[in-house]
């Protein structure tokens, strides 16, 4: 059980999850596949971290791709705290050792890791923060967020690695990004998805439940509201993201850099070989699920109408928010994740899916804290920053 | 999705499950059907398709050359390889 | 016995004359020298860079579009292709498969059956593969990916040609216009075509059965491979030598003959979708207008625009068959130079001093400006004529400056009266036998005294003061 893949500085003060690329030092993603792989550039957010004064610590463990629930499927093992599963970046910062951390948003794992280690995460607007350097599965809605003990790391972390980056053709043009802690929380008006809320655990309620009484507290209006299409959108990104991880995933091959087979005679067994023995069975399946998406037979009914329902659900999301400043949602089904067989893994990490796969289809910023999501409008990270701030130090 | 379509796309993929991991594929687009077929529901008669959440247009970059990272370095990594070539099995006869 | 009908449709694929790649800042593959020194993380499949579009590619591409009388698509997009090979490194290749940049376009070949249309369906953007170099000596295949994300366009005809002479002039006649217009230097192998052939009874309307031949260059191979596959075709049809198949074939240039390709690659299913990190390309009006205002004159209006100059049609031939030819004329007669002059000077003196050095015409690299004060000199006697040429083949070899040239070869023409005479009068006293037979009469003597003058001022003197002083001279001795 390790949470560093790669050690890098005792005194660094932030982790870059293993998804990200530190140059000079071994990335894989958590796979064997990309053993020994050693990066010639840095990704452009530990860039401008490091510019800034920032120190690494090394890179955190992450499962293979960063497709699993918390980490558990790496090559290097999962992070465990006692019997229960934990994101390895996460639980570092709960332990108080790191100050914060890079993370990719690309199914929820960094958002349920903060949720279950009791930690800050927040996933920004898609395109405010680069991709250059990020280890890419689901490209169209993955997205590097940052975590922290409280709101201010959030703010101060986030601030340093957002804004336009021309390496990056998905980058928004804002050179800089402005966020606040103070916007006016009294008077908000905040929706509690009913869908999502009825999915929960008990525990996972309960904790909605009391963070609905903190927003109460300070001024906030709580309203529920019906989402429907909470489960279109779950499918959907499902099939965006293993349509786009198969055909990312599909250069480690054993050619050119990364893990060989030592078993071939010949280019197609080098091929076969070197994937199936460098990668775990949740890759696998995603590989295929995705691949058969897009698919002749079957690219209309699954991957064009996925693109279409992007859309029915970003106007859907919109509307919501031309009413309401903020959602409020569980980042997870339960309180706590045990260690479980990874045949079940796609199933199960597609079931939690539908708690966090609104922000990466449509690109909105969301934030955990207290162990409760709350997403805003493109842009708004500030009320989601605000919210978080006048919930602290509230029992 | 059946055993022999199954077959077709790890070949695509350059990949092989074992018999077991094969039964619990099947299951799993089994199980994405369910949900594959409720999302036809939803209509999107007339939807545009959204490929990207924050759209923009013409993020070009102008043609000019520049050659940062070094042959050496590239090629370190490479599981084979010769001076100024990654290698494979020989392909063709 | 039944008539047949060759029906073919070609997919042309040109490298685009950038200085970088399509997606990446890597030089493009006319500036590697060696394997892999024009590669960087991405050309090499390694995870991590994303791919930003150069906007010179979408003009030449766009450029390619006008001169093939197609649509210019107001709305295009990048898609990526999925398949395995050791020389495509990420296993995608990014192309444009729902939203083409160009479409429904034509061009017009003249063959010797005469002037026919060949209809084109669509031109899209895509990145080049790399390279595969089968080594025997270590049994292996050595990858090179100088040539990976290297800007190329594919020109997809309709099946309108009929013969292989009809594709031939076709593909001669893309070639002389992608040139000329400057969007490929189409040098060896930077055109490239798959090559679908089939066959019908004449008359009917259906297509038969198509079989590909992919990755063609050579002119005559193609010549040979559609020759052979019609042949193939015809057969199975009438002889039932074997039964027709869809497929992509192989042209061997060894054995002259077509093979079948693995039945893996034919069967590979592409699974196409939309590249989430290229956006969509928007053509407005305004840029459009743009790249129509900066597309160089064809070479059928230039060759109008030099007739109107007297110059001779040979001539204009010679200079309308290359692009810079054009430039460097234009640019001299811009200068104020004479143009039946100027032309004289590039398809002659040029065209020697490239000669002699083993060059053709495609490969004079010389500035106008420097041309044009060359020819000005000459014209004002400020050079000879044999000065200008020696200064001509100083600035094509070795890029000099004229002026300072001239001054370090001491090349200025002697204009100065009294060496002249001093000269006139030596050349006068040692030619006695010449001087009395032009004082007799004989004209042709008046010749070898100018050669005699001029050799003795290393041919810098003035020609027009050396004939005036020498008539004056001789006068005196009459």
């Amino acid at each position: 059980m390790k949470h560093y893949i790669t050690e890098i500085n005792p005194n660094g003060t932030i982790a870059v999850d293993d998804t990200i690329l530190v140059k000079e030092y071994e990335t894989t993603a958590g796979s064997k596949i990309l053993e020994g792989f050693v990066p010639l550039f840095s990704a452009e957010a530990v860039e401008r971290l490091i510019n800034a004064g920032y120190e690494i610590s090394g890179k955190t463990n992450v499962g293979e791709f960063g497709l699993d629930l918390l980490g558990e499927f790496s090559n290097s093992g999962a992070v465990c705290d006692g019997e229960y599963l934990v994101g390895a970046a996460a639980d570092l910062i709960a332990k108080g050792e790191i100050k914060g951390a890079l993370s990719v948003d690309l199914n929820g794992a960094p958002r349920r890791a903060a949720a279950i280690s009791g930690i800050d995460f927040i996933k920004p607007t898609y395109g405010t923060v680069s991709r250059y350097g990020v280890i890419p599965c689901a490209c169209s809605g993955e997205q590097i967020g940052v975590s922290a003990s409280n709101a201010d790391g959030l703010k101060e972390l986030l601030s340093v690695i957002a804004g336009h980056d021309d390496k990056d053709g998905t980058s928004l043009p804002a050179e800089k990004y402005e966020y606040s802690l103070d916007e006016n929380v009294s008077g908000m008006k905040i929706a509690v998805i009913r869908e999502l809320y009825d999915k929960a655990s008990d525990g996972v309620r309960a904790g909605i439940d009391s963070f609905k009484e903190k927003l109460t507290a300070v001024g906030a209006q709580v309203e529920e509201i019906t989402f429907s299409l909470v489960e279109a959108a779950q499918t959907a990104w499902q099939i965006a993201l293993a349509a786009e991880t198969c055909n990312n995933v599909s250069r480690y091959e054993g050619v050119k850099f990364g893990y060989r087979t030592p078993n071939y005679k010949n280019i197609d067994e080098l091929y076969v070989n070197s994937r199936t023995e460098g990668m775990n069975f949740l890759s696998k399946a995603a590989i295929l699920y995705g691949s058969d998406v897009l698919s002749k037979g079957r690219y209309n009914y699954c991957y064009d109408k996925t693109l279409k329902i992007r859309r029915v659900v970003h106007d859907a999301v919109k509307a919501v928010f031309s009413e309401y400043d903020a959602i409020l949602a569980p980042a997870c089904g339960e309180t706590a994740y045990v260690p479980y067989d990874i045949k079940d893994a796609f199933s199960r990490v597609f079931a939690e899916s539908i708690f966090t796969a609104v922000p990466n289809l449509t690109g909105i910023p969301a934030l955990v804290t207290n162990g409760v999501q709350l997403m805003a409008d493109v842009y708004r990270e500030s009320v989601l920053l605000s919210i978080a701030k006048s919930a602290e130090g509230r029992e | 999705m059946n055993k022999d379509k199954l077959d077709g796309l790890q070949q695509l993929n350059e990949l092989c499950l074992t018999e077991d991991e094969q039964t619990v594929m099947l299951d799993i687009f089994d199980r994405m059907k369910v949900f594959e077929d409720r999302m036809q529901q939803i209509d999107t008669e007339n939807v545009e398709v959204m490929v990207h959440v924050m759209p923009m247009v013409n993020v070009l970059r102008e043609d000019r050359r520049e050659q940062p990272f070094t042959r050496e370095s590239l090629l370190e990594g490479a599981p084979e390889h010769t001076e100024d070539s990654w290698q494979v099995p020989r392909l063709v006869r | 016995m039944t008539k047949y009908e060759i029906v073919i449709g070609l997919e042309t694929h040109v490298e685009l004359a950038t200085d970088s790649k399509i997606f990446c800042s890597c030089g493009g593959h006319s500036s590697a020298n060696e394997p892999n020194d024009c590669v960087c993380p991405a050309c090499c499949g390694m995870p991590g860079m994303l791919p930003v579009t150069n906007k010179k590619v979408v003009e030449l591409a766009m450029r390619a579009g006008l001169l093939l009388n197609c649509n210019i698509n107001r709305y295009a997009t990048f898609d990526k292709k999925s398949y395995y090979y050791p020389d495509l490194p990420c296993s995608y290749q990014i192309t444009q498969w729902f939203h083409p940049i160009c479409t429904n376009g034509s061009v017009e070949i003249k063959t010797k059956n005469g002037t026919r249309t060949i209809g084109i369906k669509q031109i899209h953007m895509e990145e080049d593969a790399g390279k595969l170099v089968h080594d025997d000596w270590t049994d292996t295949s050595l990858v090179d990916f100088n040539r990976t994300s290297v800007p190329l366009i594919e020109i997809v005809s309709k099946p309108d040609f009929r013969s292989s002479d009809d594709v031939l002039a076709y593909l001669e006649n893309l070639k002389a216009m992608l040139r000329f217009a400057g969007v490929s230097e189409c040098e060896e192998g930077a055109m490239r075509c798959d090559v679908n052939v089939s066959i019908r009874p004449e008359g009917s309307t259906e297509l038969g059965v198509r079989t590909e031949i992919k990755n063609m260059s050579s002119l005559a191979s193609i010549e040979r491979a559609i020759k052979y596959e019609t042949a193939r075709h015809i057969d199975a049809l009438e002889r039932q030598t074997e039964v027709l198949v869809q497929e992509t074939r192989r042209w061997d240039d060894i054995k002259n003959r077509t093979f079948s390709m693995r039945n893996k690659e034919t069967a590979a299913d592409y699974r196409y979708f939309p590249d989430p990190n290229l956006m969509p390309i928007v053509i407005d009006d305004e840029w459009l207008d743009s790249v129509k205002a900066s597309m160089p004159a064809s070479a059928a209006q230039k060759a109008e625009e030099y007739k109107g100059y007297g110059i001779a049609d040979k001539d204009v031939e010679m200079l309308t068959a290359e692009r810079n030819l054009c430039d460097l004329l234009d640019s001299v007669i811009a200068r104020g130079c004479n143009p039946k002059d100027s032309v004289a000077w590039i398809l002659t003196d040029c065209a020697g001093i490239l000669r002699k050095n083993g060059q053709i015409m495609r490969n004079l690299n010389i500035s106008g400006k420097k041309l044009a004060r060359i020819i000005t000199m000459v014209g004002k006697n400020e050079i000879t004529r044999a000065a200008g040429k020696k200064v001509l083949a100083a600035v094509i070899e070795k890029d000099v400056d004229v002026d300072e040239f001239c001054r370090e070869n001491s090349l200025n023409a002697q204009t100065d009266q009294s060496a002249i005479l001093a000269v006139v009068t030596r050349v006068l006293d040692s030619n006695a036998a010449a001087v009395q037979d032009y004082l007799g009469g004989k004209q042709k003597a008046f010749g070898a005294l100018v050669g005699g003058c001029m050799r003795e001022l290393k041919g810098n003197g003035d020609p027009a003061t050396i004939r005036s002083l020498l008539e004056q001279e001789l006068e005196k001795r009459r």
